[in-house]
């Protein structure tokens, strides 16, 4: 184990993509954990693609998109900067969209959009947060071949952060921005209604691999912010930690009344999320358990939904359905499937000789130290992030979640593989039998089924293993050491299965069933954060207000330019020739005609009267002609001539006269 | 011919030449071809020689000369509606010119001669004596060469020209004419004026206020508008007015009373700006050249008649995508590389507000970019199982009814060109640095 613990292989290509350091890769423990599951899950996913995707057309695209988000996803979990990080990182959201989109039906095309405006909105605060970061430590490399470079990093940081108060808040408000971007992928609360949305609508493959890796990327970035960014920042362990509680619920719950087998295990991955979040919050307060417990969580959560949805996946190439009424009774003699669904719900659900139940149990026993550490410190007079009885509370409701996921199991392996569905016919069908799956997805299924009791009973060796490996990494100073199987953590276990048949019994047999025993969903659709707040705000209100705003100002100039043409800058009347006549003439004549018009009107004159009317314009240009005729007239005639010259002569005279005397 | 002027020249050389070979296609059959080519390849000429100036004097003969001979590709199509357009974009040119004239006039009383040497050629002295003249020479200047650019409030005349000119014109008008506009502050403040008391003033903000006004505004509008082209025109008001906010805050923050040095610190916004030139340049080259296909092809003008358009012709909307990738900023393109050089410099100069303010109008921007240019690339790809049932029984298209190699080809070299500059950029970053001493 101790040379895998020390694994570091770095390879970088200087000089490309706008870095002077390029793209920058690292293989640690944790690194390589993460590509061999990765790895194993698209193989498996594959497997099932072959019978999927059979029937489907453009089989070419999916493919295509397939092979690319691997590439992607691979590259994402080995980055070793930020910047490469976020690089594949956005490669990856845009190429898993096709997935969402695939089936083209109005539900998933509209998924799609929800998808693919969450992760745009992610990639670009992300991106936000890592302009931030850089600024303020000048460098996005986050891991080294050591401890000790590691810390460097750290020291980097903090001595800049304190130096000054600004840079203290540029830090914050960047790490912040990023955990919204990670967080976006993970599916935390409150941008987890994407979940919900695509995995149900994408094809079955594409559904595991959404779920159980894709989410993980974010997970990933939420372990680097905590691990190096904000290493031993309680307060930022309190945030996490709220925001993982808040994600339990929010998941857990719709997870219990819901009555669709995908969108059930959708929300129960943003519950899975909530559960490792709030591990990696209580690790961020000090206590190493709950990181391995999320780092081990998050390994199984992979497998568990791998298994999961391919096998949701099986149930709808055959049933075509997917909502619980419809399939209800498939799985029965049908041996292989339900141990292979079983091995995932016990895992998922945390019963002990399950990975499930090691990794729960060790967020839970994190939980329960941190409390006891909180009061300690409380004691000594320290300052404290977060009160002891808030995370008593924060213990109990991770219990009840628990026990919800042992809930929401039951309800869909005694649905699907213990009741008989309420039409004889189609549940004869059901029984027929027959191949329901190839012997490509039967090996590759079982293998992937086999995984999580071999991890689970031979945990104190395997996990402890694995966690040793991702040590440098998740920066643990050594492996936590638990007792899997005292009763200190047998009882916390078997209290959430208690729970859990408390709840399955008390309420979704008497809720989520309707009077006549059929499966149906309790709350109304119309209840949906989405459509009620996140759509009508972004898509319309937002839109609506900035545009008429932006409108104005767009318009400012035109309207100016338009106003002084009409007033200022008016276009003088084009001269035209006149018909008949000068222009005095004709503006008499017009006065003339508005005049007779006008009196007209008063005097009552109307019809035949009032079309008599002379024309004034025609009869003064009439005038006209005739004065200037007579005019002619008279200056041709040889009495103005003389006329003319008596004036001259006067005029002379007079001069003479006038020059004489003066 | 300087390096500066190398990078604007060759832009304008391959958008010129790839519109160029599209234009064959796009207007086989067309009227007016001889005056539209005519004036085409001189509209190119003029604006190398623009790339080329070495002093204000030229530049701005170059200048006008540009205005005028593209506009006759406006005019294209000899209808009312062009000639209107046509005229708007001559008055606001001429306009923005004159404002541009009154600070060179200026300038050519302070500075010791116009031609263009890197710091200006204003002693710092002459900073100091005449302040208030060469601040307001200066905005003169940014505001008449910024109405080429389409910035905010003399943007009109864009989204007005480019819906009535034939594509090829749109994509070289909108990729290498506006950026004359672009060309021509950096060549009166870096070359000639000199950063001298610019950073901090009154001017420096004004201009990243307006810039940052234009920014949104395009892409808000663009974002509502439902006619293709005329939505690429916002998205070029907005796209430009990134590279103008790049030079606003890249003129940096460092002022001291006593100390005015034509070389103040500049930062590594300008890089961004310079490289967002060229990654606009070849990306909305590439998205006019688009939708003229789908406007002479499928006879597409308004935005939701792209709806399925990817299926009939795919090699151009694939193109289109990437294209439209590339300005939202995905990375690897260099869409992506600039952007990240425009924040991360703007951030680094710590003007207070202006230097976060700047990277968040750059974002949200960003999302309304994906809301309009991706949102089409979706349903061109995935238009819905509906669509397929109703087009189930379409012929497919004969080789006279999609788009031939004459128009592929340049939509993919530029395609392709603004992927590789995002991959191989440090060499253009060397350069661009070297230029500017960053």
């Amino acid at each position: 184990m101790n040379n895998l613990m020390d694994l570091s292989i770095e390879y970088s290509i200087p000089g490309i993509c706008g870095m002077p350091s390029g793209l920058c890769f690292v293989i640690d423990g944790f690194r390589l954990i993460y590509a061999c599951i990765a790895t194993f899950m698209w193989v498996v996913s594959l497997a099932l693609s072959s019978q999927y995707m059979k029937h489907y057309e453009r089989k070419a695209r999916y493919y295509f998109f397939f092979a690319l988000t691997y590439i992607a996803t691979v590259a994402v979990f080995l980055s070793a900067d930020l910047y490469t990080l976020f690089i594949f990182f956005e490669a990856m959201s845009l190429s898993s969209y096709v997935w969402v989109a695939f089936d083209e039906r109005k539900a998933s095309l509209r998924a799609a959009d929800t998808y693919l405006a969450i992760s745009i909105i992610g990639g670009l605060t992300m991106l936000m947060g890592l302009f931030l970061i850089y600024d303020a430590s000048g460098q996005l490399l986050l891991t080294g071949n050591t401890l000790k470079i590691n810390e460097l990093a750290d020291m980097y940081i903090m001595a800049k952060a304190v130096k000054s108060g600004s840079l203290h808040t540029q830090i914050w408000a960047g790490g912040f921005c990023m955990l919204v971007g990670f967080g976006a992928k993970a599916g935390a609360f409150p941008l987890h209604i994407w979940l919900p949305k695509a995995h149900p609508v994408a094809p079955a493959p594409a559904s595991a691999l959404l779920s159980g890796i894709l989410t993980k990327t974010g997970i990933l970035g939420i372990l680097m912010l905590t691990n190096y960014i904000f290493a031993g920042n309680m307060e930022w362990g309190v945030i996490i930690l709220t925001i993982g509680v808040l994600t339990m619920i929010v998941g857990s719950l719709p997870a219990l009344t819901s009555t669709d087998l995908k969108r059930t295990l959708a929300c129960s991955s943003v519950a899975q999320i909530g559960f490792i979040m709030t591990g990696i919050g209580v690790g961020s307060l000090g206590i190493p358990m709950g990181t391995s417990g999320a780092f081990l969580h998050m390994v199984g959560h992979s497998i568990f939904k791998l298994i999961l949805f391919s096998a949701a996946g099986v149930i709808y190439m055959n049933a075509h359905k997917l909502d619980l009424e419809s399939i209800r009774g498939f799985g029965r003699k049908k041996p292989l499937l339900n141990v292979i669904f079983l091995s995932g719900s016990l895992g998922i659900a945390g019963v002990p000789m399950f990975n499930g139940y090691i990794s729960k149990t060790l967020i839970h026993e994190g939980i329960v130290e941190a409390a006891m550490m909180m009061a300690h410190m409380e004691a000594n007079g320290m300052a404290i992030p977060i009160s002891a009885g808030t995370l008593s509370v924060i213990e109990w409701i991770f219990v009840i979640c628990g026990g919800c996921t042992a809930a929401y199991m039951i309800k869909l392996y005694i649905c699907i593989f213990v009741e008989k569905n309420s039409d004889p016919e189609i549940q004869a069908g059901y029984d027929e039998g027959g191949r329901y799956m190839n012997n490509i997805v039967t090996v590759a299924l079982a293998a992937a089924a086999l995984i999580p009791p071999t991890l689970g009973i031979t945990a104190q060796k395997s996990l402890n293993g694995l966690t040793d490996m991702a040590r440098l990494f998740l920066r643990l100073p050594s492996v936590p050491q638990a007792h899997f199987y005292s009763w200190e953590s047998l009882r916390g276990g078997l209290i959430s299965l208690a729970i859990g048949v408390v709840l399955y019994i008390g309420v979704i047999r008497t809720v989520v069933k309707d009077d006549e025993g059929r499966y149906s969903d309790p709350v109304p659709a119309w209840l949906d954060l989405e459509d009620l707040v996140y759509r009508p705000v972004l898509m319309r209100a937002l839109p609506f207000l900035c545009a008429i705003g932006c409108r104005v100002l767009d318009t400012l100039v035109d309207i100016t330019i338009v106003a002084l043409r009409k007033t200022v800058f008016k276009d003088s009347r084009k001269t035209e020739e006149l018909k008949e006549g000068t222009w005095l003439t004709h503006m008499l004549g017009t006065a003339a005609n508005k005049a007779a018009d006008i009196k007209a009107y008063f005097w009552g004159l109307r019809g035949k009267k009032a079309s008599k009317r002379p024309d004034y314009v025609h009869r003064f240009a009439l005038d006209y002609t005739s004065f200037k005729e007579s005019r002619t007239v008279i200056y041709r005639s040889l009495s103005f001539g003389l006329l003319l010259f008596c004036m001259g002569l006067v005029l002379t005279v007079a001069y003479i006269l006038i020059t004489r005397w003066w | 011919m300087d390096p500066l002027g190398a990078i604007f020249a060759f832009l304008t050389l391959i958008v010129f030449l790839c519109s160029g070979v599209f234009s064959f296609e796009y207007l086989k059959g067309s009227k007016n071809i001889k005056s539209y080519a005519v004036f085409y390849v001189i509209t190119m000429a003029v604006e190398l020689l623009l790339c080329a100036a070495s002093n204000l004097i030229t530049f701005y003969m170059c200048y006008e000369l540009l205005t005028i001979m593209s506009m006759p590709l406006v005019i294209h199509e000899r209808t009312a509606q062009s000639k209107a357009a046509a005229l708007k974009y001559l008055f606001f040119s001429m306009f923005g010119a004159y404002f541009a004239l009154f600070g060179i006039y200026n300038l050519s009383k302070k500075a010791t001669s116009l031609s263009f040497v890197y710091g200006g050629n204003i002693d710092a002295s002459v900073w100091v004596a005449d302040e208030k003249i060469l601040l307001i020479s200066v905005m003169a200047m940014i505001i008449g060469f910024g109405v080429k650019a389409g910035m905010w409030p003399m943007h009109s005349w864009l989204p007005a020209a480019h819906p009535v000119a034939p594509s090829p014109a749109s994509a070289v008008l909108s990729a290498c004419v506006v950026k004359a506009g672009v060309l021509g502050i950096i060549r009166s403040i870096w070359y000639v004026a000199g950063t001298g008391k610019i950073p901090g003033s009154y001017v420096q903000k004004a201009w990243m206020i307006l810039t940052l006004m234009t920014v949104f505004l395009g892409s808000m509008l663009a974002y509502r508008e439902q006619v293709l082209k005329k939505r690429l025109a916002y998205s070029t008001v907005s796209q430009v007015s990134y590279i103008l906010f790049g030079l606003a805050v890249g003129i940096g923050s460092v002022h001291t009373d006593s100390m005015v040095s034509s070389y103040a610190y500049v930062s590594d916004s300008i890089t961004g700006a310079i490289l967002h030139v060229l990654a606009h340049g070849f990306i909305k080259a590439v998205l006019f050249l688009v939708a003229g296909a789908a406007m002479r092809y499928m006879n597409v003008h308004k935005v939701d008649e792209l709806k399925g358009i990817g299926l009939k012709m795919p090699g151009i909307m694939v193109c289109y995508t990437i294209a439209s990738l590339g300005l939202i900023g995905i990375p690897p393109t260099g869409g992506f590389v600039s952007k990240w050089y425009l924040a991360t410099g703007s951030i680094a100069t710590g003007i207070p507000v202006f230097s976060w303010l700047g990277p968040v109008v750059l974002l949200v921007s960003a999302l309304l970019t994906a809301g309009y240019l991706l949102g089409p690339a979706v349903k061109a790809f995935f238009p819905g199982r509906e669509y397929r049932q109703d087009h189930k029984d379409d012929k497919p298209l004969g080789k006279d009814e999609k788009p031939g190699l004459l128009m592929l080809l340049p939509v993919a070299t530029l395609t392709l060109l603004s992927v590789l500059m995002g991959i191989f950029t440090s060499p253009i970053i060397e350069v661009i640095r070297k230029i500017f001493f960053i």
